[in-house]
């Protein structure tokens, strides 16, 4: 009885302090201006990786359709195994907009924590078995192309390449490996307010 | 001139910004300027969205869940939040200067219910703003009972915290 007074009495001071938030007069204006700028920003949040990514894929396309035109089968199937791990995470990536795009607000909590669960396990494995598979066969494939290129190039050009080549490789390691811990940790929150929700 | 999704979005704008606002007060622990961006965000989200309400609930719990997952998808962003000391919270609630007895009770209300886990702050904040069990379950996701029982540990907790703090 006690509690349920206390309680009341609560429930008086939130609502006076609500009563007491006034509307600003430019609000809705404001509002509308970040909503421009949100719309704008999410559209190259969903669709700037995919465009630098298809830009890449062409750049590539027409280096070795126009100025390297490998010969060699080798360096076929290296130019293809580049080119075809690119269409792949164009692929993903489209993948994930559309899972990005269910987890909407508009559900019930324990809706959209499921969806969100779900959308950091896709990513999760991306980032853990889809990126590596696709780096590797882009690493592959580079050093696929490389024995023709030594035809036409200096060794020491070559050896600048290869040895910039592993650089990136190992960023690219660390990048992956930091997405994946921070993948676990997200995932880890979520299903803990999931638990939290249904126990 | 101005479209009918524009007339809608400024009367459901107008009718729930303090509910949205004191929701994300409760949440942050009285930090105006988060709240505010928080607001922002829920109702840029009620705009996307505004297109495909089918009505099946009411406007008022439509928000609230956009509310609630607003609130906790900052959590997410934020990462890992750190331990808040009494006096580190009690610093950040508003009006920390000239408090009135109105002021200072809302104070004291923030603080311990900044004190709840995440979830457990929007539950006892929907019931503070006298929403019934159902809604609140039509909001969660979960059975009307199994509310019940949370809020009732809910209140519990809030109630040891506010003694804690001396003001049970």
């Amino acid at each position: 009885m006690v509690m349920d007074n206390d309680f009341k009495e609560f429930q008086n001071e939130w609502n006076n302090n609500k009563n007491n938030i006034e509307l600003s007069p430019n609000g809705i204006n404001t509002l509308y201006d970040k909503i421009k700028k949100k719309e704008k920003a999410n559209y190259f949040f969903y669709y700037g990786t995919i465009i630098i990514l298809l830009a890449t894929l062409i750049v590539i396309s027409l280096f070795f359709y126009y100025v390297a035109p490998v010969k060699e089968i080798l360096s076929r199937i290296g130019a293809g195994l580049m080119i075809c791990g690119l269409i792949v995470r164009i692929g993903i990536e489209i993948i994930s907009i559309g899972k990005a795009k269910r987890m909407n607000k508009i559900h019930n909590t324990l809706t959209a924590t499921e969806n969100t669960i779900r959308f950091h396990q896709f990513r999760k494995v991306i980032h853990s078995i889809v990126a590596p598979i696709i780096v590797g066969l882009y690493t592959i494939g580079f050093y696929m192309i490389t024995p023709e290129f030594s035809l036409y190039i200096s060794r020491w050009n070559l050896l600048l390449i290869d040895i910039s080549y592993i650089v990136i490789a190992i960023i690219l390691f660390f990048i992956i490996r930091k997405g994946i811990k921070k993948e676990m940790v997200i995932l880890s929150e979520i299903m803990n307010l999931r638990k939290e929700i249904t126990e | 001139m101005k479209s009918n999704q524009n007339i809608l979005f400024e009367e459901i704008y107008q009718q729930h910004h303090a509910m949205v606002m004191q929701m994300c007060l409760g949440f942050v622990r009285g930090d105006h300027d988060i709240a505010k961006d928080l607001q922002q965000e829920v109702f840029i989200s009620v705009w996307k969205n505004l297109k495909t309400f089918r009505g099946a609930s009411s406007y008022k719990t439509w928000i609230y869940r956009i509310t609630v997952n607003t609130c906790l998808q900052y959590v997410k962003k934020k990462k890992k939040e750190p331990t808040f000391s009494i006096s580190e919270i009690e610093n950040q609630v508003p009006f920390p200067e000239q408090k009135t007895p109105e002021k200072r009770a809302i104070s004291t209300l923030y603080t311990a219910i900044g004190q709840l886990n995440e979830l457990d702050r929007l539950l006892i904040m929907m019931v503070l703003d006298n929403q019934d069990y159902d809604t609140i379950a039509e909001v969660i996701g979960i059975q009307p009972t199994n509310v019940r029982v949370k809020i009732h540990r809910v209140k519990k907790r809030l109630k040891k915290i506010l003694e804690n703090n001396g003001n049970g």
